[in-house]
C-alpha cells in the first residue's frame, strides 16, 4: 500500500513539475503577449538615431515583422468573416 | 589588563549570542539593517560577486536579436522589481529589502569601485544566473540557458538609455518573435 502511494506521488510529481518549467519557456509567455506599438516610431526624433545602433535595428526588425504579419492577419480575418457570412446565408435559406 | 580584555571579549560574545538566541534581532523587511550590518553585507556581496565573476568571458552583446530576446525576458521576469522607463516604484520595489536597484536609470553613486562596461556585464550575468542569497534575487540559471541570460545582459546594457516607447517596442513579445537564432 505504502509503495503504491509512493509511486502515485512520484508519477504525479513527474507530471506536474514539467508544467512549472514550461512557464519559463518563451513560447509560453507568447500566448499572452502584447503587440509592439510601432506607430510610436514615426513620432520619434530620427535625427538622433544612428542607423547602425543595435537598439534602432532591433526596433526596425520588430516593427517590420509586425507590419509583415499584419496584412496576413487582416486577410485571415476577412476570410473568416466571409466564411461566417456564407454559413449564416446557408442557414437562412 | 589581560583580565579586563578577556571580560570585555566575553561579555560582547555572550551578549551577541544572547541577542540572536533570544530572537531580539528585527528580521522583518520593513526594519532596515544597522549601517554596520548593511555595510558589512554589501561588502561581502560585492567581494563575492567580483571574485566569482572575474573569469567569465563576455560575448559580443551588440546584437539586435539579443536585445529583442533579452528585452522580452526582462519585461516578464525583472521589471516588476527592477522597474522600467517611466516607472519609479512598484509594490515589490517598495516592499523588498534590500531595495532592488532601479535598472532603468544610470547609477552614478557606486559604493565600491564602478566596474568597466565588461566588468559590469560579467557581474550582471553572474547575478542573474546565480541570484543573491536573502535578497529576493532568484537564480535564473537552473531554468534559463546561458545564451538567454546573456541576452538579458545585452538588454540591461542599453536599458538606461531607452524611453518608455522604445522600451515597449523592444520588450513586446507579440507578432512572431519566437524565431530563435
Amino acid at each position: 500500500m505504502y509503495k503504491t502511494i509512493t509511486h502515485v506521488a512520484a508519477y504525479g510529481a513527474l507530471i506536474i513539475l514539467p508544467t512549472f518549467v514550461l512557464a519559463h519557456e518563451e513560447t509560453e509567455h507568447g500566448k499572452t503577449a502584447e503587440s509592439p506599438r510601432c506607430e510610436a516610431m514615426s513620432a520619434m526624433d530620427h535625427s538622433k538615431m544612428k542607423k547602425g545602433d543595435p537598439v534602432m535595428q532591433a526596433m526596425m526588425k520588430k516593427c517590420m515583422k509586425t507590419h509583415a504579419n499584419q496584412p496576413k492577419k487582416e486577410m485571415e480575418a476577412s476570410h473568416q468573416q466571409s466564411a461566417n457570412h456564407k454559413k449564416e446565408d446557408s442557414h437562412n435559406h | 589588563m589581560k583580565r579586563v580584555l578577556f571580560a570585555v571579549i566575553f561579555s560582547f560574545g555572550f551578549g551577541g549570542v544572547g541577542y540572536v538566541v533570544l530572537g531580539l534581532y528585527p528580521i522583518g523587511a520593513d526594519v532596515p539593517h544597522t549601517t554596520l550590518t548593511y555595510g558589512l553585507l554589501e561588502f561581502v556581496r560585492e567581494r563575492s560577486i567580483s571574485r566569482a565573476s572575474q573569469d567569465i568571458e563576455v560575448p559580443n552583446l551588440e546584437s539586435p536579436d539579443w536585445l529583442l530576446r533579452g528585452g522580452a525576458d526582462y519585461n516578464d521576469m525583472c521589471a516588476s522589481c527592477h522597474l522600467k522607463p517611466g516607472k519609479v516604484e512598484s509594490d515589490l520595489s517598495v516592499g523588498l529589502y534590500p531595495k532592488p536597484p532601479n535598472l532603468s536609470v544610470i547609477h552614478t553613486g557606486h559604493t565600491y569601485d564602478a566596474p568597466s562596461v565588461e566588468g559590469q556585464a560579467r557581474r550582471q550575468f553572474w547575478i542573474i544566473k546565480h541570484g543573491v542569497k536573502a535578497s529576493g534575487m532568484p537564480a535564473w540559471g537552473p531554468t534559463h540557458s546561458d545564451e538567454r541570460i546573456w541576452a538579458m545582459v545585452a538588454f540591461l546594457q542599453r536599458l538606461p538609455e531607452l524611453d518608455s516607447e522604445q522600451y515597449q517596442i523592444l520588450t513586446a513579445r507579440g507578432e512572431g518573435q519566437h524565431e530563435h537564432h
